[in-house]
């Protein structure tokens, strides 16, 4: 029920602010897929949660994954960032880094920027599931730290992802 | 094999002109002058690592081919000597004819013999043909040792490897500073992606950039009085302007739901060129760094990133074409672009030599990355780097 809720108050935001702006490729656009359009409208809170607080390693929480050069969330991945979001809203006192990382294709600085994009979009997913978008900041890796060295397609899928450090 | 799509016709004309021609056509700044080093003489380990240096120079300069002795239409003489600890050298050259084009004396430590065998080759460089050497320029860029990277810089033949950090953190992007004395890059050495300057000179470093979220991706207008960057902090990576300490931030792209990456300035601080994905992948698109309209330059491949401007008005970037990734080139006056490599090895982050004629790229074949030297007008390839390690994202000083 509570998701059925969080898609039309996505579909409604969408219809506020992507100006019907269509993508190619939008035939895979789900509901649900075309939320990163909600990045920009929240700025990023100041402070570094990494060196100001301690990390919390006794809860993790699964990691995103993400298609290729996108930053686009699938609804697969959606029951995930839920689970995060109810963590957040039963610990008011824990603070997110959402870590976004690429796989090694591409050029290395676009890598970055589109990493940022993956932790946004994340973020922004909390901040429609009603977690405070001051409790949660981004970081990206770019394509610096691959979950796996290896070189091929599913070195590649481990790679892209964003990944939660859980901070108080 | 390249496809050496810019090469001139010069190289052919050179060898077969006759003495008489040689004065007009070595002037004109086309194609290859023979020249004869066989009368400088070198004595002490410093001197010939001088001359060596100096021939060495002159071939990697693209405007010279070294001639066997009592060959070739210019003759350099002069003598390269250590002695306590010194070296003093002297290189004059002259046509067959008699013209004479440059003499000049160098002398210092013997451990700056390299440097002065630069300076040789670019005064000879210039009063030949007419145009700035580069044997005098630097090149930084990141290397990656283990699980190490840092930032390291070498001359321009490769020589004079030092590694510039030891923070043993991710680090990227470095990029020069017009004076050709310190560096901008990337650095996660305290823990976020935070654009720092460091100067190679004084061996000291400075953050510029530390705002929530990312900065990176830093390049200074040619007059230094700005820095172009990626910022994430206002909601998605877009491009900003800002003063050089990190103040008077100006935004200049406003794409919600879109990455924008890799500013690089033209030669006239007017524009700026940089990376975004609106269009679903990224492109390369330039706009007026006083902000406005951009439109979008690169047209053909499925991916256009890391571009870089030539101080003579060129782009150039890397270009994904089928499974691989060459380099272009564009001059946006004729508007056409021009496919440099094709030889299945991936090129990526060009980096313009201040000659507007060679670049420095990283290239990649079979996951192992090495710095190499490129040459728009045809000259082979040469790799820079030798020393064990994944070597990418270099950055030509401007002087």
């Amino acid at each position: 029920m509570f998701r059925i809720a969080v898609i039309i108050s996505l579909a409604v935001s969408v219809c506020l602010f992507s100006g019907c702006r269509s993508r190619r490729g939008s035939q895979d656009d789900g509901v649900l897929g075309i939320n990163t359009t909600l990045i920009g409208d929240s700025p990023l809170p100041g402070g570094d949660f990494a060196s100001e607080l301690t990390r919390i390693t006794s809860v993790r929480f699964e990691t995103v994954r993400f298609a290729y050069d996108s930053f686009k969330i699938a609804p697969s991945e959606i029951r995930k960032i839920e689970k995060v979001a109810a963590y957040m809203r039963a610990n008011r006192t824990a603070r997110l880094v959402a870590e976004g990382h690429c796989d090694e294709r591409g050029s290395k600085e676009y890598n970055l920027s589109l990493g940022e994009n993956r932790a946004l979009a994340v973020r922004a997913y909390l901040v429609e599931l009603g977690i405070s978008s001051a409790h949660i900041q981004t970081k990206s890796y770019g394509e610096e730290q691959p979950a796996d060295p290896g070189h091929n397609e599913s070195a590649w899928r481990q790679n892209r992802r964003v990944e939660f450090a859980l901070y108080r | 094999m390249k496809r050496l799509a810019l090469t001139l016709i010069g190289l052919a004309l050179v060898s077969a002109v006759s003495p008489a021609a040689d004065i007009d056509i070595v002037k004109s700044g086309a194609g290859k002058s023979h020249i004869d080093l066989s009368a400088i003489t070198a004595s002490g380990k410093a001197g010939a690592l001088f001359k060596s240096t100096l021939e060495n120079d002159l071939k990697l300069s693209g405007w010279f081919t070294i001639s066997a002795p009592g060959k070739g239409l210019l003759v350099a003489r002069g003598s390269a000597a250590e002695s306590g600890g010194r070296i003093s050298a002297s290189v004059s050259v002259t046509s067959r004819a008699g013209k004479r084009y440059v003499s000049e004396r160098y002398g210092g430590s013997a451990e700056n013999a390299r440097r002065m065998a630069h300076q040789a080759a670019d005064d000879i460089v210039e009063a030949v043909k007419g145009v700035k050497g580069i044997a005098s320029t630097r090149i930084v860029m990141v290397g990656s040792r283990g699980t190490k990277k840092d930032l390291y810089v070498c001359d321009a033949d490769g020589g004079n490897f030092m590694r510039v950090t030891r923070d043993d953190a991710v680090c990227l992007s470095p990029s020069w500073h017009p004076d050709g004395k310190s560096v901008a890059y990337t650095s996660y050495y305290q823990g976020s992606p935070h654009v720092y300057r460091i100067s190679l000179e004084h061996k000291t470093r400075g953050r510029i950039s530390a705002f929530p979220g990312l900065n990176a991706g830093a390049s200074y207008s040619p007059d230094g009085a700005r820095l172009a960057l990626a910022l994430s902090k206002d909601g998605n990576p877009e491009i900003y302007t800002m003063s050089p300490g990190g103040k008077n931030l100006k935004r200049l792209t406003v794409t919600r739901g879109a990455s924008e990456a890799s500013p690089v300035w033209a030669p006239d601080g007017r524009s700026i060129a940089y990376v975004s994905d609106r269009s679903g992948a990224p492109q390369v698109y330039v706009q007026s760094a006083a902000g406005g309209r951009d439109r979008r330059v690169s047209n053909i491949g499925r991916e256009n990133v890391a571009p870089d401007w030539s101080r003579d008005g060129k782009l150039v970037w890397s270009s994904r074409r089928g499974g691989s990734y060459e380099l272009v080139v564009l001059d946006p006056q004729k508007g056409r672009e021009i496919q440099l490599t094709d030889d299945g090895f991936d090129y990526e982050d060009p980096s313009w030599a201040p000659d507007g004629r060679h670049i420095v790229c990283s290239r990649t074949g079979g996951y192992h990355s090495e710095v190499y030297l490129l040459d728009t007008l045809g000259d082979r390839p040469i790799r820079l780097t030798t020393i064990s390690g994944e070597w990418y994202s270099p950055a030509w000083s401007p002087k």
